[in-house]
């Protein structure tokens, strides 16, 4: 599904990722843990073509395709999704229209017939259904005056409706209180599928508490240092970042 | 004298004795305005009022020798509001067409006339000769009583409800001047809703001088919906004077699209108490267009509600500005003032005036007012790209929001969505004008 070889990759003058080696199978679920600095949103910004990173060295395949030589919409539309730690507020566009866009476009550039207004919202309401997500908060304008947890509940929705192929999770439990965590990892696991692979980012073991991830890397200083399974996140949470060179957090 | 204001003099001396009403009150009326108009000139930029738009300039790029009367077949453009059953009053360079008008079955109550029909009526000649203050902004007025020639009169008598809109249509045929004087009188209770369209039709360069004179009695209720969407070299200068009585209620929202130059002046005086006025609008320009907002609202007696909002996106070289200034008098205690500008540059040599103020004289009233100019957020358009909208439609989502939330406040539906449809017509014409 996806493979990252020997990536490197600077802001300005400094060097953010400096080699780093990953591979993802379809259906597998990746976590990446590290301390704040590391490069874990750099990665998730990397993946999904934000302006501003600059690749000096490596490559990143997905499905085969070279992904970097992709835009931003292209790669969405290849099926790469980011669900954001800090989702935009948009004025003046409204959750549902916003979906209903983003939806569409997809299915354009898949060469897919677009939903018209009443399949759509059968379809947006069967998903908003299990994220207590309420049809007054899809009249609202996108995460403009959301809380947290509706916030993510969106984020959730816009994957569960665009069913990407590798779904990038940039701190999705950051401002999140339990239950709220817990309904966000509900609908991710509900997406999870042999098909589908996730990278999940986080700096708390808390969230893989319910996103159970099959594979664990610690990346610090731009490198992942660590890989291991499940249980390599709770020896983190004993022992901190400390050993892989940076301050417990 | 300037040549444009020069042409514009002698446009009156060849034309004064054939001008509506040149045997009565207004030729006394025009004489005088002319006179002070030929005196003070064309505004130019040392006027404050006019700072950003050079009229003694920017006229000497238009055709200012009075448009000829049309009266042969016109190519009726398609007008955004031709969806809806109006009454239809058409002026062609600025004078009636009765064979293109539809005005039949008005209700009993309704007077709707060609201006020259009420020349002669006392409520006519005192909503023509108010005095106004006579400000740099309003002196260009004079020019209007001078020179017009036709317009729109409409009264509806107490209590009368206008059954349907009216829909006033105002064509540029031919190239040259055209001069016309709208005039409303709602008395107590009354009610309409006026939709306007000024559109070319064959002219290329061309100038528009539009006045409209409105009198809305105790509670009577007035909507205005406009659409300026005038051709590539003409120069639209249209003034507007309201004056509401007690618990009266003004709306006026105006969409600036296609003209080369605009010049859109409102004043909205509050004479009694518990009045409300809405004067709202958006602009989508391009290219080299300019268009410059000039928007007084005079609080005058106490516990009156004022909201503007205009915002406009610049894409290209185009240039926009935006004047407002809310004065609360003395006595005005408990009015509620408020004004919003906001403007979005699509491109880096697009550039935006804005220049609010707040003249408050009273203590007790809540005003504010503000103003922002900037670029599409790059968050947001990688938000969106992300979400696989290509980076056209992504910036176009976000200008369509913005300007949506300027046409959310067109309290007509139908007229929303009209106006809706012509803002994405302009993103089809992309790249087609620049």
């Amino acid at each position: 599904m996806l493979e990252v070889k020997n990536l490197h990759v600077t802001v300005g003058d400094k060097e953010i990722l400096r080699g780093i080696d990953l591979k993802i199978d379809a259906g597998e679920v990746h976590a990446i843990m590290g301390p704040n600095g590391s490069g874990k949103s750099t990665l998730s910004y990397i993946l999904s073509g934000r302006d501003g990173y600059e690749v000096t060295e490596g490559s990143i395949t997905f499905k085969g395709q070279d992904l970097l030589a992709m835009s931003i919409d292209e790669r969405a539309n290849a099926g790469v999704f980011l669900a954001f730690q800090y989702p935009i507020e948009i004025p003046g566009v409204t959750t549902m229209n916003f979906l209903k866009t983003a939806l569409n476009a997809q299915r354009k550039a898949r060469g897919e017939e677009e939903l018209d207004a009443v399949r759509f919202l059968k379809l947006v309401r069967s998903k908003a259904k299990p994220l207590n997500i309420s049809d007054d908060m899809l009249k609202r304008a996108l995460n403009v005056g959301f809380s947290g947890g509706e916030k993510k509940r969106a984020e959730t929705l816009q994957m569960s409706l665009l069913e990407p192929q590798l779904a990038i999770l940039d701190e999705t439990d950051s401002g999140l209180d339990i239950d709220a965590l817990k309904v966000v990892a509900d609908g991710v696991n509900a997406l999870r599928s042999p098909e589908r692979s996730m990278i999940v980012i986080t700096h708390y073991q808390r969230l893989l508490d319910y996103i159970v991830p099959d594979v664990v890397h610690v990346l610090s200083g731009g490198r992942i240092v660590k890989t291991g399974g499940k249980e390599l996140a709770q020896e983190l949470e004993q022992t901190g970042y400390a050993e892989f060179g940076a301050d417990a957090a | 004298m300037t040549g444009a204001a020069k042409t514009l003099v002698e446009n009156f001396e060849r034309e004064r004795k054939t001008l509506p009403g040149a045997s009565g009150w207004l030729d006394v009326s025009r004489a005088k305005a002319l006179a002070a108009f030929a005196e003070a000139g064309l505004p130019h930029r040392r006027v404050e009022e006019w700072k950003y738009t050079d009229l003694r300039r920017l006229l000497d790029d238009v055709s200012l020798t009075t448009a000829p009367d049309h009266l042969g077949p016109v190519d009726l453009p398609a007008t955004a509001f031709e969806a809806m059953d109006c009454y239809k009053l058409v002026l062609v360079n600025g004078r009636f067409r009765a064979d293109l008008s539809s005005l039949a079955k008005l209700p009993k109550g309704v007077e709707l006339h060609p201006l020259a029909n009420v020349l002669s009526e006392q409520w006519a000649k005192k909503l023509i000769d108010r005095q106004s203050d006579h400000d740099g902004a309003t002196r260009i007025i004079d020019l209007n009583t001078a020179l017009m020639r036709d317009g729109m009169a409409l009264r509806i008598r107490k209590g009368v409800r206008l059954d349907k809109p009216l829909h006033l249509v105002f064509l540029a045929a031919d190239d040259g001047g055209a001069h016309a004087r709208h005039l409303v009188e709602l008395e107590e209770g009354a009610s309409a809703t006026i939709f306007q369209s000024h559109l070319a039709a064959g002219a290329s360069s061309y100038f528009v001088d539009q006045v409209s004179d409105i009198h809305l009695g105790a509670d009577a209720r007035l909507e205005m919906v406009r659409l300026v969407d005038e051709g590539a070299k003409s120069f639209h200068l249209s003034s507007l004077r309201a004056e509401l009585e007690a618990g009266a209620d003004f709306g006026c929202f105006t969409l600036t699209m296609g003209g080369q130059m605009q010049r859109q002046q409102s004043f909205v005086r509050f004479n009694g108490e518990g009045a409300v006025a809405r004067v709202n609008g958006a602009s989508a320009l391009r290219g080299r267009q300019m268009a410059d907002t000039f928007c007084h609202t005079d609080h005058a007696v106490p516990a009156c509600a004022s909201d503007t909002l205009y915002r406009t996106v610049l894409d290209g070289s185009a240039t926009g500005t935006f004047q407002g200034k809310v004065v609360v008098q003395p006595d005005a205690q408990k009015t509620d003032g408020r004004q919003m500008t906001n403007a979005l540059l699509l491109s880096r040599e697009a550039s935006m005036n804005a220049k609010p103020e707040l003249e408050i004289y009273a203590d007790d009233v809540q005003c504010a007012h503000g103003s922002t100019i900037g670029e599409l957020n790059k968050d947001a358009i990688f938000y969106l790209r992300a979400r696989g909208l290509n980076e056209r439609d992504a910036r176009r989502l976000l200008v369509t929001a913005f300007l949506d939330e300027a046409l959310d406040r067109i309290a007509h539906d139908g007229a929303r969505d009209a106006l809706r449809a012509v803002v994405a017509n302009w993103f089809s014409a992309e790249g087609a004008a620049t």
